[in-house]
């Protein structure tokens, strides 16, 4: 029974908080108040029950072997503990986060080397009081008029103006 | 500038080579030195020959040409050595012609120094603030990104002429020269009648007059008002710029502080095996309880029944007990011990009395 004590391990619920996005908040509020409420009802059972005290009730009863057979049989008595279905499921939740996880980490920093890659374009960019147009075409491909598609001026569909 | 280069190497040479040369050999040596740079003019490649006429003695002046100059400059040089040392005779221009010069160097000078002078002026169509040339091929490489182009054009005097012109003029004829010179250009063509006058000129001028006045008045405001178009427009680009910087860097934390969020995922699963643990503690606990409690109930009952029977028993016994005594009372015994207590109270009636 005193192992069991030691699966319960101590969350730090601030730091959790910190780390959960505003989008999630109504669950892990669900998931705290479980929590909370689960603690309290094991903090309001004691850890043992307290002891029959057998010789008294040998004294009382006059039924001669009714308390030494409930005796025997309570000392017999194991109760079983209940299994633990959930802990494996919980355990596969776990692997299968950190999988998803480590994707999303690799998509993050792809996505963060692309931002830093346009960056370092923005910030190296010569001013634009010295640029020529060939210059900015160069620095923004997107102001580059089309001369092929559109041969005749202004270049682009007059909607686009 | 070509003569003021040679000038200059001229002038280096007498101040090198002189011992005491009086101020007055400097102006002949000036004088001298503007023949010969002439005569040099005549050598380079690019000048045209000019006849040193209204400096050289006249027989000299009638020669010409390339060679010409050369024994032209040897001439001088000797004419002038020959002279006395301390003042000097004045010549027919005014200027004093000593110059004690070696004819040898100067030949010298004017072989080297004509080609390494004309390398060295800047390419004519330089575009350039008279103090900033902008440096386009003087080297083999090509520079890329192209520096920026100078703010300012070239200054200019008058609306037309560059500076330039007038530095070229002013070490040999001073302030005035350019001015001089234009003057006697237009005298030139008015007399000549190069340039007619007729009625194309009158309205030349009242429309010139016209447009100079307009653009002194107006001009700066219109330039100021083009400028800050173009302010505008690169102000625009700038905080487009400026606002793309921003949003990435945003972009940047924002993803930063999501993979710190996903690294608490841990905190949840702990939590969720936690709540697991209760749960199997406090039904194991309970049952535990249960089973206490039930055994507990089961022995209390029949102590308790236990308790029940005796007491039922005892009062059952009373109550028998009461009722046959009672029933065996008869009247006699009753009548009798009724007499007695009659008795018995008389005598005690009668000690309270006495003890009263």
């Amino acid at each position: 029974m005193a192992g069991r004590r030691a699966a319960i391990k101590a969350i730090d619920w601030a730091a959790f908080a910190e780390r959960v996005p505003p989008n999630q908040r109504a669950m892990f509020n669900a998931l705290k108040t479980r929590s909370d409420a689960l603690s309290a009802r094991l903090a309001a059972l004691p850890e043992k029950p307290p002891t029959i005290d057998w010789a008294h009730y040998k004294a009382a009863v006059a039924k001669a072997g009714m308390v030494d057979e409930f005796q025997s049989k309570f000392s017999a008595l194991k109760v079983p503990e209940p299994k633990d279905t959930q802990t494996a499921k919980i355990d596969a939740q776990e692997a299968e986060a950190a999988k998803s996880t480590a994707e999303y980490v690799q998509a993050s920093k792809a996505r963060i080397a692309q931002y830093e890659q346009q960056l370092q374009k923005l910030k190296s960019m010569i001013p634009f009081e010295q640029m020529t147009f060939e210059d900015l075409h160069d620095a923004f491909p997107e102001t580059k008029l089309d001369k092929e598609k559109y041969p005749f001026w202004p270049h682009k569909p007059i909607a686009d103006l | 500038m070509q003569a003021g280069a040679l000038g200059g190497m001229f002038h280096s040479g007498p101040d090198a080579s002189s011992t005491s040369s009086p101020a007055g050999g400097g102006g002949g040596c000036s004088g001298g030195g503007s023949s010969m740079a002439a005569a040099a003019a005549g050598a380079g490649p690019a000048a045209p020959p000019r006849a040193p006429a209204p400096r050289a003695p006249p027989p000299l002046a009638r020669a010409g040409g390339r060679g010409a100059g050369r024994a032209l400059s040897r001439e001088l040089a000797r004419r002038h050595l020959g002279a006395e040392a301390a003042g000097g005779h004045r010549d027919e221009g005014g200027r004093l012609a000593v110059c004690p010069v070696p004819p040898a160097m100067l030949s010298r000078l004017l072989l080297r120094a004509a080609p390494a002078a004309l390398r060295s002026l800047p390419p004519p169509g330089a575009v350039g603030v008279l103090h900033a040339t902008r440096p386009l091929h003087t080297t083999q490489q090509s520079l890329a990104p192209l520096p920026p182009l100078p703010e300012k054009g070239g200054e200019v005097r008058h609306g037309l002429i560059p500076e330039e012109f007038f530095q070229f003029l002013y070490p040999k004829t001073g302030v005035t020269g350019p001015y001089m010179l234009g003057t006697g250009l237009l005298l030139y063509f008015l007399s000549k009648e190069i340039y007619v006058i007729n009625h194309e000129t009158v309205a030349a001028a009242c429309i010139l007059s016209v447009i100079i006045y307009g653009v002194k008045r107006f001009g700066s405001d219109v330039a100021a008002f083009a400028d800050k178009l173009n302010e505008e427009k690169v102000a625009k680009a700038l905080a487009v710029k400026n606002e793309a910087i921003k949003d990435l860097e945003t972009a940047i934390e924002l993803e930063k502080k999501e993979q710190w969020r996903v690294e608490g995922r841990s905190y949840l699963f702990d939590a969720k095996r936690n709540n697991i643990a209760m749960l199997l503690e406090t039904n194991y606990r309970e049952r535990l309880l249960m089973v206490y409690n039930e055994v507990k109930k089961r022995l209390d009952y029949q102590v308790a029944m236990q308790n029940l029977k005796r007491q039922k028993e005892q009062d059952h016994m009373i109550q028998w007990v009461e009722k046959n005594v009672i029933q065996s009372i008869t009247p006699q015994q009753q009548k009798e011990s009724i007499a007695k207590c009659i008795l018995d109270l008389k005598a005690l009636s009668k000690s309270a009395q006495a003890a009263v």
